[in-house]
């Protein structure tokens, strides 16, 4: 592993070196600009297709910084549709719970019936209207599309690229192969709502210089070794507007306990299983090291996908309003077939949770203080590469003028 | 106690029986609840028979876990929720967000 300094900003002069300004944490005119430029305009990850695996599954998934609540829906084509939530009567939320399954969509308030494809079906007491045509009162649909299992939505009416052509050619290759299917039949999911500023929460979670001091008790041997001892990364690639970060495992970490115990049954978050015979397609390692133990994909703009042998985890941060994020956490593995089994995934379920609270612990602090007004910048070093790629491209999209495409 | 409330052989963890809980939230509950002391001793009673436990756990498929067994499964859910405390921390709990703030969502379909 060649240990340098400052080796990815030199790779990547474009993002440059300088401070960052706080005011995209805390201001309420820049949060609207993310809303109207970015939000609105980008292919955001809603879920998975293991959600609604049959024609009539359906969830609900409520995009407060898009200003909408989003039904998705597995028609009885099999394909996976989209809508803007709401019934084209007097514009009622159409579908109230998160999840479920249906043949039709009937509205709570006057009973107008939709069909799984999104067209009206039924008017209660159609003919007290004024010439209705039916044809044209079905619901809104939001563009959609799904990679690699993901379920995409925009909900710009006239997306300015598709979504493979968002993601690109690039990092689309570069994680091909990996087993996302096999490895989502297990879902562990969580959310809570915390006062921070959604970018607060995501840079959390898109650099690992953190690892050493803030998990010390927890992980801080997992990733740091005698040769590493910041856990510095093994590679960093920019596919803007994206990024991604490969991070190298210690080899000479010792098991406590109960991890021991669990050893042999199966990959849990944090501790793979490394004896896992499974191959890894060409691009998942990309520097083939070793000692490797997982990938970092950062998805702009709010979705980090984190993949390693037997098992993936997402963070998606939802924005509420300059302060408040609802942060979602899902790990995915396969099924447990016995209870042994479940038990080793516990395990590996409960210390990932572990982490998970200690990385908050800084985030209500950090925008606290942020919005104090006592500094005007932020500083980042070499390793904090994804987080600068982020504020970059997002004042590319800032900057776009309307109808062009962003520079990034 | 006239039911015996684990299975045959494991009778010597029956004071640990406050630990056999069904729900995560249960369990996060206990950790944060428990002083030290009783967390480090559900610990070292259970730790050293974890191979036996497993053994006999392994013998049911998961459909067919009869209430002894299962009570037994609920000590080891227990013993994943505190080993971190016990091994890691050496207090219940991290320095963090309330393990009640991250609420536990099933996303995926339930079928009955």
């Amino acid at each position: 592993m060649a240990l340098g300094k400052n080796k990815w900003h030199d790779r990547y002069p474009e993002l440059g070196t300088g401070p960052i300004p706080v005011e995209p944490y805390v201001s309420p005119e820049y949060f609207e600009q993310e809303r109207a430029r970015v939000f609105r305009k980008t292919w955001l990850n809603i879920g998975r297709v293991e959600q609604i695996p049959q024609p009539g599954d359906y969830f609900v998934k409520d995009l407060t910084i898009c200003n909408t609540s989003i039904l998705v829906v597995r028609g009885k084509d099999g394909e996976v549709h989209a809508f803007h939530n709401m019934c084209s009567h007097r514009g009622n939320q159409l579908v109230w719970d998160t999840k479920g399954r249906c043949q039709t969509f009937s509205c709570k308030f006057h009973g107008w019936t939709y069909a799984l494809d999104g067209s009206l079906r039924y008017i209660t007491d159609e003919h007290n209207f004024f010439g209705l045509k039916k044809e044209t009162l079905g619901m809104t649909p939001v563009a959609v599309g799904t990679w690699e299992g993901f379920i995409f939505i925009n909900v710009d009416p006239d997306p300015q690229q598709t979504l493979p052509e968002y993601l690109g050619e690039g990092l689309r290759t570069s994680i091909k192969g990996y087993p996302f299917e096999d490895l989502s039949t297990n879902c562990f999911s969580w959310h809570t709502d915390v006062q921070a500023n959604w970018k607060v929460a995501k840079d959390a979670f898109q650099e690992v210089y953190h690892i050493s001091t803030l998990h010390r008790r927890i992980i801080g041997d997992v990733y740091a070794s005698k040769a590493n001892p910041y856990a510095n990364a093994l590679n960093f690639t920019l596919y803007p507007p994206h990024g991604r970060v490969s991070l190298s495992a210690n080899p000479d970490r010792k098991l406590t306990g109960v991890e021991s115990i669990v050893q042999g049954f199966g990959s849990t978050v944090l501790q793979q299983n490394n004896s896992a015979s499974e191959k890894l397609p060409a691009g998942v390692n990309p520097t083939g090291y070793p000692h490797w133990s997982f990938d970092g994909l950062a998805l702009f703009p709010n979705c980090l996908i984190y993949v390693s042998k037997g098992t993936y985890l997402t963070h998606i941060f939802w924005p509420i309003t300059e302060n408040l994020t609802r942060w979602e956490i899902r790990t995915y593995s396969p099924q447990a077939e016995t209870l042994s089994g479940r038990f080793s995934q516990e395990y590996g379920k409960v210390s990932f949770r572990d982490t998970l609270l200690e990385d908050a612990s800084t985030l209500e602090r950090t925008q606290t203080m942020l919005r104090s007004g006592a500094k005007k910048e932020i500083v980042l070093q070499d390793e904090e590469l994804l987080i600068r790629q982020h504020h970059k491209v997002t004042e590319s999209f800032l900057n776009a003028s309307k109808g062009s495409q962003p520079n990034v | 106690m006239s039911e015996r409330q684990l299975p045959e052989g494991f009778q010597d963890l029956e004071p640990y029986l406050e630990w056999s809980l069904a729900t995560d939230r249960e369990r996060s509950i206990k950790r944060q609840t428990s002083p030290m002391t009783k967390i480090t001793a559900f610990y070292h009673a259970i730790v050293p028979r974890m191979d036996e436990i497993l053994a006999h756990l392994e013998q049911y498929p998961l459909e067919q876990v009869p209430a002894d067994a299962q009570s037994l499964f609920y000590l080891t859910l227990s013993l994943a929720k505190i080993a971190p405390a016990v091994e890691m921390y050496g207090e219940p709990v991290p320095e963090g967000l309330d393990a009640l703030r991250l609420e536990n969502i099933d996303i995926y379909p339930t079928r009955g």
